[in-house]
């Protein structure tokens, strides 16, 4: 299965599949073929609970194709716990920036035709 | 590093930027006659062309380089095309650059492009969010806007900013692009008209973000042998730096700074033995506001969360302490993805050749041009000089 299918088998149950380098335990999601900090290939899976706090976000108003119908919607970057790790995804359910302050826990819920999809805890 | 031969720009020209009725292969060529004719020389000395341009299927012309060649009457000379999201043009003139200064060609002409007006917002919506790292952007529904959005939102966060101040960045270019009659939007607007338009990416709206337009540029680059022999107004390439970036937002150690500025920076300061404060002005990537103020910082114009307030005291507008986007950068003066980096060298040599009219930053003699593709990820940077 490809590194791309596998995120998204686990982004669909709520993990984060991430590899940690076997030779200088430095963690990468998962799309990583080499490692960033010793150009190491060895990796050991790591799944991760896809909890975080929300770094930054935005409210989307002119979307995408297939994105109009959701909106208005949040693109997230999540400050994922325990680790230097972030993550991006699709937040629905978000009209304002009072809705989402910076900070809010939030978590990996799934995955669809909306890509990764994170969740307020 | 030597470089065999020195590099200059001979000539420059542009197409207006805006909605246009001509085909792509047609403003293509309109902006490369321009350059030739700017520059003096005939087609006939013209020994390669380096085409950048994203979305030519949208305009159903790929390829373009030998459709230009051809239309010049010179169809034996090679040709390619480069994609490099927003980045293209100042990737292509980077590679040109590179074959003049280690001796391969002596003439080249460089034509950035892009055609796309008529496909409508959704079309470009949706199209330019192919330059993000899809997989993890764009697939969850981040438009380009959205994605700056993000940074703004870190920014705001992290720094002592307000939206007001994003919108003085669009006010200021404006101003700027007011005196440019090749600018797409030639509209006065004030920090209200900015707060009151609708909003595209909370905190962005619609002011804040750059059009979507067509346009071509062109220049013609050559060794300065070449220049010298030829007569005619001149500048010389000093610095020329590359750079990248993680192509996600997420991987990113900081929201409010992008890595590839400062490499390249860094790399074309050093090439050029000059400092930040050694340039007179600069043609920054604006694509959005917010952009605009953290490519200041990254350049080392400011310090990192000072560029707002830069912008706050009127610091960066035309003739105060460093005029930045004097052509009126891409908010005003528009950004057709593939012409942008080319346009900004337009400008540069507009500019120390005396041709830039209204919008002239006196006394210069240093000007640079900072491009990227999509939010940075890959980034190239230029520094000229009058001669």
């Amino acid at each position: 299965m490809s590194v791309e299918k596998q995120l998204i088998e686990h982004a669909k149950q709520g993990k984060l599949l991430t590899h940690k380098c076997t030779d200088c335990g430095h963690l990468h999601l998962s799309t990583a073929y080499y490692c960033l900090k010793c150009g190491s290939k060895g990796f050991e899976d790591v799944i991760l609970e896809g909890t975080g706090s929300v770094a930054t976000f935005t409210i989307i108003t002119v979307a995408p194709a297939g994105f109009e119908k959701y909106t208005p919607y949040a693109f997230v970057i999540l400050q994922l716990d325990n680790t230097h790790l972030r993550i991006s995804g699709f937040m629905g359910g978000i009209t304002t920036p009072a809705d989402l302050p910076v900070g809010t826990r939030a978590k990996i819920t799934g995955f669809d035709d909306r890509g990764i999809v994170i969740e307020k805890q | 590093m030597t470089l065999v031969e020195k590099v200059c720009v001979l000539g420059a020209g542009s197409t207006k930027y805006g909605k246009l009725p001509d085909s792509i292969a047609d403003i293509t060529t309109q902006a490369s006659v321009s350059a030739i004719e700017s520059a003096g020389i005939n087609p006939k000395d013209i020994k390669a062309s380096y085409i950048s341009n994203v979305f030519g299927v949208a305009d159903k012309q790929v390829h373009l380089g030998p459709v230009l060649m051809s239309r010049l009457g010179i169809p034996d000379k090679p040709s390619l095309t480069i994609e490099s999201a927003c980045g293209s043009g100042s990737v292509s003139f980077r590679e040109a650059y590179v074959n003049v200064a280690a001796g391969f060609y002596d003439c080249l002409v460089v034509t950035g492009v892009e055609k796309v007006t008529h496909t409508g917002t959704e079309w470009t919506t949706t199209y330019f969010a192919y330059c993000s790292d899809f997989f993890y952007e764009g697939q969850a529904g981040a438009s380009f806007p959205g994605l700056f959005a993000s940074m703004a939102r870190a920014y705001l966060t992290e720094f002592d900013a307000t939206e007001e101040d994003f919108a003085r960045v669009a006010v200021k270019n404006h101003e700027n692009g007011l005196l440019n009659p090749k600018a797409h939007i030639q509209k006065k607007i004030t920090i209200d008209d900015v707060m009151n338009s609708p909003v595209v990416a909370s905190p962005l709206k619609l002011y804040d973000c750059c059009p979507f337009s067509d346009g071509a540029s062109s220049v013609i680059l050559c060794s300065e042998k070449f220049a010298k022999e030829n007569g005619g107004d001149y500048i010389e390439v000093i610095g020329s730096g590359r750079g990248g970036s993680a192509a996600a937002l997420q991987g990113r150690e900081h929201l409010t700074t992008i890595p590839s500025t400062k490499i390249a920076a860094e790399a074309a300061y050093k090439m050029a033995g000059i400092t930040p404060k050694d340039v007179d002005f600069a043609e920054v990537h604006d694509c959005f506001t917010i952009a605009e103020i953290i490519d200041t910082e990254d350049l080392g114009f400011f310090e990192k969360g000072k560029g707002v307030e830069a912008v706050r005291e009127g610091r960066t507008r035309l003739n105060s302490d460093i005029s930045i986007n004097p052509s009126g950068g891409l908010k005003s003066k528009g950004h057709p993805i593939g012409a942008t980096g080319v346009g900004q060298i337009v400008e540069v040599f507009d500019q120390l050749t005396g041709n830039a009219g209204e919008r002239t930053v006196k006394d210069a003699k240093i000007g640079l041009t900072h491009n990227f593709g999509a939010t940075g990820a890959s980034c190239a940077i230029h520094i000229f000089q009058s001669v």
